[in-house]
């Protein structure tokens, strides 16, 4: 029996943000925005512990970023103050961090609301690679210094889309493990609550350096957790498809029997624990050349299933590294973002696609909303 | 006392887009905007004081030099516009 309740499938585009929302059938959408006109909306993020709030991660070339608070699912939104670069410190920053702070924050790219022993709290991650945390709904920003004034922080380097801290995980079963992600700095593991970050990249080979197994400097795309064994993480990486099962101390690759094993966008919904989705795209251009494919790794079988039947959707697709969501619901839903503005989804486990009706702006994100289980 | 007028885009965060102020250069200018018009803060200037990219002001129709803007000395009757490149796609 279909559980009551609504999804809603939040989308940050080039030009705005939009609401898509359903009955848990998933099977007809209503599309509502955009909200936050001509702005790129790089990310939004609904908070579980809050019912109906949503924080938005807005950029604008003009205007500089931009954080929103919804209190109503995304009907009507206020503007909270935005992190800044250079904070108020009692010290002087060291001097690794001296020519990052004379840079202003670039962009704004992840909101993740806090873990369970941090009830009121919210990070975000921006360009310049700094993590920042709010504990009053945005209204003000701390910088995280384990990670903002990391000793390795000198030696990291912007990838295509910036220096960006695009990836933030807590562990739900360790609140004080968490992890974040940074092109091309590499996944950042603290095992104290973020007092402290070490790099978590062994295993992950890095092409375009001539040492190719460095401690820290691989551009990691994205990171999800395993739904029911967060000590297996999966991995979509510049240079492949990882998987660890030792809490990010190593990575093995498991992505080379796919034709290319680039790509942007990890999911793994809650209901299917050991399966992971992703999207392969060509390095060079960065789409899926004739037919976008989604691959379903199989982690007890360690084995690979292509999902998408036939050619539904002739053409060259896109993937943003936030383009790719699950749902709560079982069987699961996962909802997939493209950068030529289709949003195509699965509400049976990927065992069919479909797409929401509605052509929007190119698509940099899609995060979900769902009634929980 | 200086005109100021705002680029029409600058609605969303200022309520008016002709005003007038008193100030010495331009720094004191968005100062007293942003006083004003607090959602105007971080919009003109970034979080470490410096002119936006694509944030333009010309004073009594001439451009300012971005370099030196905010220093720029303003007088009396003085006409500032502060306005936006046109970009994107």
């Amino acid at each position: 029996m279909a559980k009551k309740g609504t999804v809603r499938v939040y989308v940050g585009t080039r030009k705005g943000a939009y609401v898509a929302s359903s009955d848990t059938a998933r099977r007809r959408w209503q599309v509502a925005g955009p909200f936050f006109d001509g702005k790129d909306v790089f990310h939004l993020s609904p908070d579980p512990r809050q019912d109906g709030v949503v924080y938005a991660a807005a950029n604008s070339s003009w205007w500089g970023p931009m954080v929103f608070r919804s209190s109503d699912h995304g009907r009507r939104w206020s503007e909270v103050a935005p992190p800044m670069m250079v904070v108020s410190k009692k010290r002087p920053p060291p001097s690794s961090f001296d020519e990052a702070s004379k840079r202003p924050i670039v962009n704004l790219w992840h909101l993740e609301p806090g873990p369970e022993n941090e009830p009121k709290s919210v990070y975000l991650g921006v360009d310049p690679a700094s993590l920042f945390r709010s504990d009053d709904n945005g209204k003000s920003w701390e910088g995280i210094p384990g990670l903002n004034e990391h000793e390795t922080r000198p030696r990291w380097n912007p990838g295509a889309g910036g220096m960006c801290l695009h990836t933030i995980i807590f562990d739900p079963s360790r609140p004080s493990r968490r992890y974040v992600g940074i092109s091309a700095a590499g996944m950042f593991k603290s095992e104290d609550g973020g007092a402290h970050y070490r790099p978590a990249n062994r295993g992950v080979r890095v092409s375009f350096q001539p040492e190719h197994y460095p401690e820290f400097g691989q551009c990691v795309h994205k990171v999800v957790l395993d739904p029911a064994r967060p000590e297996t993480a999966y991995r979509q990486d510049h240079d492949g498809i990882y998987v660890s099962r030792d809490a990010m101390e190593s990575w093995q690759r498991v992505g080379r029997p796919l034709s290319t094993d680039f790509g942007f966008v990890v999911a793994a919904p809650k209901a299917m624990p050991g399966h992971a989705f992703f999207v392969p795209l060509e390095g060079g251009p960065r789409f899926a050349r004739h037919q976008l494919q989604v691959y379903e790794w199989r982690e007890k079988e360690r084995s690979w299933r292509a999902t998408v039947k036939g050619r539904p959707w002739p053409g060259e697709l896109g993937v943003h590294r936030e383009g790719l969501a699950a749902d709560a619901l079982d069987p699961a839903g996962l909802y997939l973002g493209t950068t030529t503005g289709q949003l195509l989804f699965t509400r049976d486990g990927a065992r069919t696609w479909g797409q929401v009706p509605y052509n929007f702006p190119g698509i940099h994100s899609v995060s979900v909303a769902s009634p929980p289980e | 006392m200086v005109a100021v007028r705002l680029d029409a885009m600058l609605r969303e965060f200022a309520a008016r887009r002709e005003v007038d102020a008193e100030a010495t250069n331009v720094g004191e200018l968005l100062d007293e905007l942003e006083r004003r018009y607090p959602r105007l803060r971080f919009r003109l200037r970034d979080e470490l004081g410096q002119l936006r990219p694509f944030v333009k002001v010309f004073l009594n129709g001439a451009e300012v030099d971005r370099r030196g803007a905010l220093s720029a000395s303003l007088a009396s009757a003085d006409t500032v516009d502060i306005l936006h490149s046109i970009q994107g796609g």
